[in-house]
């Protein structure tokens, strides 16, 4: 099978991997290992992975360092990867409720059922660009007393059961019960397109995975912009901790943990206030997504319950649904990068005939008031 | 505890054709009820490919679930098979399963192809998989997709017919360009890809089998050998495709192929299927 034809297109693009290549791994800085990503810019590697909708930190910090910190090409690695790999087993169903909390922010009451717990944030640290770290970081000392003090915070405390708000205002009746009898299979995003009108799970799974700009822009469009689907929420919970993992073991057929993930939990409570709506009740919509962040979950939490509302009457769904995904985006945008040469060619031929047309219609009403006039 | 190593065992190697089996089954699933419903949206589990979406992955799909180890690659974009997106598909293709590559439609059994339908005929034996950016050709008429649905559902293409009307009285001619839609067989009106106009009469009651994939829509389609393939016009404006007013190309002299012109002071054309150029030239 002769292929010998001139692949001046293979070695460009060989060539262009050799750069990229190259200028990233000889830097002459320290190379990053894994566990600096993991360890030191965790948010960064929460968010590949919480759009990728994979839980693999190292995974994740490997495709970081690869795609030199650009992090949509980060979630692709991440999610081509998943491509090539079967799915052989489905975890058990698990209840949020089982959180290990490492964050809970109950901003609607003062004195929720459990604990508030600031925890890990910079929400109420003034931003001041510190240029020297290093003079930042503690001691060995320094750290242990932390490491103990924020021990005690947690263990002293007699805390009591953490209640979550949707269940404080259900206990109140001041709660639409929107519970349904029926348990239907979740909707399966990665096997089958969602399209409106669709499930609430598939809703839900796509903006879980979805790019967090592009979420966090949908939710302020409606708030600025010219939708306005939404008005402002008052959050019950935004929470973040572990969830253990369970499954069933393919040869034992016993349930076996197979491990922790990080998750941001957030409730946002809706004021109905249409007049269809029932004015004496709240309602809540829903925000999970993997990782630490807060921004993507309380975005997520507003828009399902604006969807809800909507009744898929306006194009929100459709907006959310089809507009979120940050490689289908991300990819269709930089594809304009590719050659366009014929289909601008047929462009370029129809101007000419539109331009033709024109001339011969103008020749002709000239023809046409000519025979008139004669 | 049970690790997770204890379940997964050691990591396997890229599989064949890089997706999971399970995966190209699925798709393989989608395309026999695409080859059944002519001209027919067929929703599939897009997965996400190495190649960026927007870039080919849906075609892309289409070739890894189809090709077996005796089959022979051809990929060309924009009719050329040394364009780097057609370089690169080809050797995720041929490097994920060993399958032999060539330039020449009549050793190809698969054509991959971005824009163009070969000029040279394909026969029985062939399949066309044509990488598809927007598979919905009512869009331009209809943004809602709940109502895109209805429409195809009930073959209701009113909004389009209004459209083609609307553009034949404003601008004297049809104006769509690339990717003009067509009705196949007698029931779905299909985006035919930015194909040119050129491409699509041979698309009617052809010899070969075409596929087309849309990964980041997720969609799959599919045009059967010996169907009809109508573009939408009226009977008293006849479809035009595109013509270069006597140019012909600048290599190989011809005037009875797609031609893409060279802007300049004297323009100059040429040949976008390069194969067809350069046998021309040799023989």
């Amino acid at each position: 099978m002769g292929y010998a034809a001139a692949r001046g297109g293979l070695s460009a693009i060989k060539s262009a991997e050799d750069l990229v290549a190259r200028l990233r791994d000889n830097d002459p800085s320290n190379r990053l290992d894994i566990d600096q990503f993991t360890g030191r810019l965790r948010l960064l590697v929460d968010r590949v992975m919480g759009e990728a909708g994979l839980w693999a930190p190292e995974f994740a910090a490997m495709a970081l360092r690869q795609a030199e910190g650009d992090v949509i090409e980060a979630v692709h690695l991440l999610r081509a990867y998943k491509s090539t790999l079967p799915r052989f087993a489905v975890a058990q169903v698990l209840d949020a409720d089982d959180i290990d909390p490492e964050r809970r922010v109950v901003p609607a009451f003062r004195e929720p059922g459990g604990p508030q717990i600031l925890g890990r944030s910079t929400d109420y640290t003034a931003r001041m660009l510190k240029p020297d770290t290093r003079a930042d970081e503690f001691t060995t000392d320094d750290a242990a007393q932390r490491e103990v003090s924020s021990t005690e915070v947690v263990t002293t405390v007699a805390t009591p059961e953490m209640r979550r708000m949707s269940d404080v205002l259900r206990d109140m009746d001041l709660l639409v019960d929107r519970r349904m009898a029926t348990d239907p299979e979740p909707f399966d995003i990665t096997r089958m397109p969602a399209k409106p009108p669709a499930p609430r799970s598939a809703r839900l799974s796509t903006m879980a995975r979805a790019e967090t700009g592009a979420l966090i822009n949908q939710w302020y469009r409606n708030i600025l912009g010219p939708d306005g689907y939404l008005h402002e929420v008052t959050l019950g919970e935004v929470r973040h901790g572990s969830l253990p993992i369970t499954t069933t073991h393919p040869a034992t057929g016993n349930e076996v943990t197979i491990g922790q993930f990080r998750v941001t939990e957030v409730e946002a409570i809706e004021d109905l206030d249409g007049v269809e709506e029932d004015r004496g009740s709240f309602d809540v919509g829903y925000g999970m997504c993997l990782g630490h962040n807060e921004r993507k979950a309380i975005a997520m939490a507003n828009l399902d319950i604006a969807c809800h509302r909507d009744g898929s009457k306006s194009s929100l769904e459709q907006s959310i649904l089809m507009t979120t995904d940050g490689l289908d985006s991300a990819g269709f945008l930089e594809h304009l990068k590719l050659p366009h040469y014929v289909t601008f060619r047929s462009m370029v031929e129809r101007k000419v005939a539109v331009r033709r047309a024109r001339t011969a219609r103008t020749t002709d009403e000239m023809t046409d008031e000519m025979e008139v006039q004669s | 505890m049970t690790s997770i190593a204890e379940l997964t065992g050691p990591p396997q190697a890229t599989p064949f054709a890089l997706l999971d089996e399970e995966s190209k089954r699925e798709i393989r699933r989608a395309l026999l009820q695409a080859v059944a419903t002519p001209g027919y949206q067929v929703p599939f589990g897009s997965r996400e490919m190495p190649v960026a979406r927007g870039w080919g992955s849906g075609g892309l799909q289409i070739s890894l679930a189809i090709v077996g180890r005796h089959d022979v690659v051809k990929v060309i974009d924009q009719g050329d098979d040394e364009g780097v997106n057609a370089v690169n598909l080809r050797r995720l293709i041929s490097s994920s399963t060993n399958t032999e590559e060539t330039t020449e439609v009549n050793e190809a059994t698969i054509v991959q192809s971005r824009h163009r339908i070969p000029e040279d005929a394909m026969e029985e034996d062939h399949i066309l998989v044509l990488q598809v950016p927007v598979p919905e050709p009512l869009r331009g008429v209809e943004r809602d997709m709940k109502e895109l649905a209805r429409m195809h559902a009930e073959a209701d293409y009113s909004k389009m017919w209004v459209s083609l009307y609307e553009d034949k009285v404003r601008n004297g001619v049809i104006t769509q360009t690339t990717g003009y839609p067509c009705l196949v067989a007698g029931r779905y009106v299909t985006a035919t890809t930015p194909i040119p106009r050129w491409d699509i009469p041979r698309l009617h009651q052809s010899e070969f089998l075409t596929l087309f994939g849309a990964g980041r829509e997720k969609r799959v389609y599919a045009i059967p050998p010996h169907t009809d393939v109508e573009p939408l016009t009226f009977d008293d404006v006849p479809f035009e495709v595109e013509s270069a007013d006597g140019a012909s190309c600048r290599l190989c002299g011809s005037n009875e192929s797609f031609l893409v012109e060279s802007p300049g002071d004297t323009p100059t054309w040429a040949c976008s299927d390069t194969a067809f150029c350069r046998r021309r030239r040799t023989k």
